[in-house]
């Protein structure tokens, strides 16, 4: 069997998991400095907003996608202004008090609302794969990669060449310069938690239907998510890309080759994040921590 | 002048009241049922909540004469929250009998309160042999629910009637309690039932990825795939094997396969998944008990009842807390006082048929005095429907290839 070229595959389309999960996080903190521990449970809504648009509306989840991304941008905008940006120069201690509430808030209003009973979504997709010989390629994962990659790429593009965007880059390279430049930066921290929200939404709706939803889903990943993008750099959108890849490609790595490998996964990762700062502080691709 | 006569009034109303209570105590049998209403058990605990209100409805109400007290008390899925209730449950409310907690993590944690008061227990979840080890042997102890080992025993026992013994078994288990707690089992009994065991990966709790152990697995050339796993886990696997088009020709976990979300979850790869059950719904038709058939009605007749009550179909733990409930309030009724020592004399003595199956408590080889509803189902996913394929006095078909 080609074991080295099935485990690349699939530490490849794990990372590319890894980084739908891990880059709406990403693009919050590095330009609002909040360390939004609800970040998980915007993922576990997402992944039932697309269930019940299945459900009830007989939409699939990568059509009901961009609606649900929309809606949270808006959602995740007003959430901002109402609440988050109350505690932007409060102590950290109550930012993470914060968002923690609310991540219990959205957890328990889903157990109620739905009960913990395990869902998932299945579009035709969910159960195809693409076959080389002993190679398989999932093609539900292999369509979560896809879409990673082309929200990664538009918001790329978005910071680099949009207005908004390149506002959003300025603010989270220097707040003091960006209100000098006249950035309405209150807008434009919220307009960065909407689409953080949106992304974790995007994320929700493509574990879906490669992975089970449950209330539970959203701490039970957020671990490894702070994992990937302190491993990327704090607020590097570059660095999380990177920080997902290498992670998922170790883990698969240490699933296929060492004994009992599987079992050791969120191990790796933590070692994985240790290793990396022991030699570079501030993550793969973070600014130089100065003195 | 004023405050003498406030306080006396206060004074008479109290007494009046603690009069009251006490005399309202006297009328009622206390059941304490400390369950899962909430957290990640709570699909649990909501189910067995329903059993035991039918179960109380369907007595009347009354027990020896008295109205039955069912104190409901949420343990939140934590261990922390069980002791405190089942505390108060046994030091405040004085309770004579105790209903679950079920998880078993969850009940094992209700064990050291329990020892302090030492209500009546009737133990309707909680499948690890840690409870045979600890409270198996007490004469207040009575467990309404398989042990691990019940699991392994019937599956490697219907696995070998009909696919024979030495065949190859690859087995994956979770990193967790569950998994952990299962693996000696399953070697015990598939060793002894004399097939292979060629393969056996850990995998992640929750795990993100099942492909990686699947490929290795399959290395193994496995004749049967033994999932160890609970129902989070049992849907990845069981899509993860689906897509990638294993050739293993038979698969089997334990109980997920029988759940509706599980079989909802995964859509068309349930086909052919070997499961165990205690209860299937609507497959196994067991007779209304001669002597109490109003009580303990025929399972088509209990399962018609309970949806015209609610609405829908019953879960999995309805039938359990059902028959465990109405047996105890039989033994109080049988007894005829309020007495745990006397209800467990009389809960000895049953031997009823119950929605659920045959209701008689029995000592188990391994060291629980008083065990009931240890028999098992195997089943097999055939065409989106359960079908029965062991035992063979229940079965309504037979294990079919992939």
């Amino acid at each position: 069997m080609a074991y080295l070229e099935q485990c690349l595959i699939d530490g490849v389309l794990l990372g590319g998991i890894y980084v739908l999960l891990a880059f709406g996080l990403t693009l919050s903190f590095g330009v609002t400095r909040v360390v939004n521990f609800a970040h998980g449970e915007f993922i576990m809504v997402g992944a039932y907003a697309a269930f019940w648009a299945l459900a009830l509306l007989k939409l699939d989840p990568l059509v009901s996608l961009p609606l649900a991304m929309l809606a949270a941008t808006v959602v995740g905008m007003l959430l901002f202004r109402l609440v988050e940006s109350r505690i932007l120069n409060a102590p950290d201690e109550n930012q993470i008090l914060l968002t923690f509430g609310l991540a219990l808030i959205l957890q328990n209003v889903a157990l109620i609302l739905w009960s913990g009973d395990e869902r998932s979504t299945n579009p035709p997709y969910a159960f195809s794969s693409l076959m080389y010989g002993e190679l398989v390629v999932p093609g539900a994962r292999l369509i979560g990669c896809l879409v990673a990659l082309i929200l990664v790429g538009l918001v790329f593009l978005w910071l680099r060449y949009a207005e908004l965007g390149r506002a959003t880059r300025a603010l989270a390279e220097n707040r003091e310069a960006a209100v000098l430049m006249g950035i309405n930066v209150p807008q434009m921290y919220a307009l960065a938690f909407g689409l953080s929200v949106a992304l974790a939404m995007a994320a929700g709706a493509i574990l879906s239907f490669v992975s089970a939803v449950t209330p539970f889903m959203g701490f039970e990943i957020l671990g490894k998510i702070f994992a990937i993008v302190i491993l990327g750099g704090l607020g590097s959108v570059l660095g999380s890309v990177i920080g997902a890849l290498l992670l998922g490609l170790t883990e698969t790595f240490v699933a296929y080759y060492i004994p009992e490998g599987n079992g050791w996964t969120e191990a790796v990762a933590f070692a994985v994040l240790f290793l990396v700062l022991i030699v570079r502080p501030s993550g793969i691709a973070g600014r130089e921590i100065t003195t | 002048m004023q405050k003498v006569i406030s306080a006396l009034t206060f004074a008479v109303t109290g007494l009046l009241a603690s009069a009251g209570t006490q005399a309202f105590a006297a009328d009622t049998v206390k059941i304490g049922v400390p369950i899962e209403l909430s957290g990640r058990f709570v699909a649990f605990g909501g189910h067995c909540k329903q059993g035991v209100e039918m179960a109380s409805a369907a007595f009347g109400g009354k027990v020896i004469g008295k109205k039955i007290e069912l104190l409901f008390r949420d343990v939140q899925s934590d261990t922390q929250s069980t002791v405190s209730a089942v505390t108060q449950l046994i030091n405040s409310e004085n309770v004579n009998y105790l209903i679950g907690p079920l998880a078993s993590p969850i009940a094992a944690a209700a064990i050291p309160p329990w020892r302090q008061g030492r209500p009546l227990w009737m133990m309707a979840g909680a499948s690890i042999d840690l409870f045979e080890k600890q409270v198996g042997d007490d004469p207040l102890y009575f467990h309404t629910f398989p042990y691990a080992y019940h699991y392994y025993e019937t599956l490697s026992a219907g696995l070998k009637h009909y696919l024979g013994a030495e065949k190859r078994v690859a087995v994956i288990y979770t990193d967790d309690e569950y998994g952990r707690t299962h693996l000696p089992l399953v070697e015990k009994f598939f060793e002894a039932a004399g097939f292979n065991i060629v393969a056996e990966e850990i995998v992640r709790a929750n795990t993100p990825d099942m492909n990686p152990v699947l490929t290795k697995i399959n290395l193994s050339k496995p004749d049967i795939l033994l999932g160890v796993v609970q129902t989070t886990d049992a849907i990845k696997l069981a899509k993860s094997v689906y897509i990638r088009h294993l050739n293993i020709p038979y698969l089997v976990s334990t109980f997920a396969i029988q759940l509706k979300e599980w079989q909802d979850a995964v859509a068309e790869a349930q086909d052919g998944w070997i499961g165990l059950s205690a209860y299937l719904q609507g497959e196994v038709k067991w007779p209304a008990d001669p002597n109490y058939p109003k009580l303990f009605p025929s399972s088509e007749e209990w399962e018609k009842i309970f949806r015209e009550k609610y609405g829908h179909e019953p879960g999995y733990y309805v039938p359990i807390c059902y028959a465990t409930t109405a047996m105890l309030l039989l033994a109080i009724e049988k007894a005829g006082v309020d007495d745990k020592e006397k209800v467990a004399e009389a809960l000895r003595k049953l031997d009823v048929r119950t929605p659920y199956g045959h209701g008689k408590f029995i000592a188990t080889p391994s060291g629980t005095k008083q065990q009931a509803f240890a028999d098992l189902l195997v089943f097999q996913r055939q065409n989106g429907k359960s079908v029965v394929v062991w035992p063979l006095e229940t079965a309504t078909g037979a294990i079919k290839l992939r």
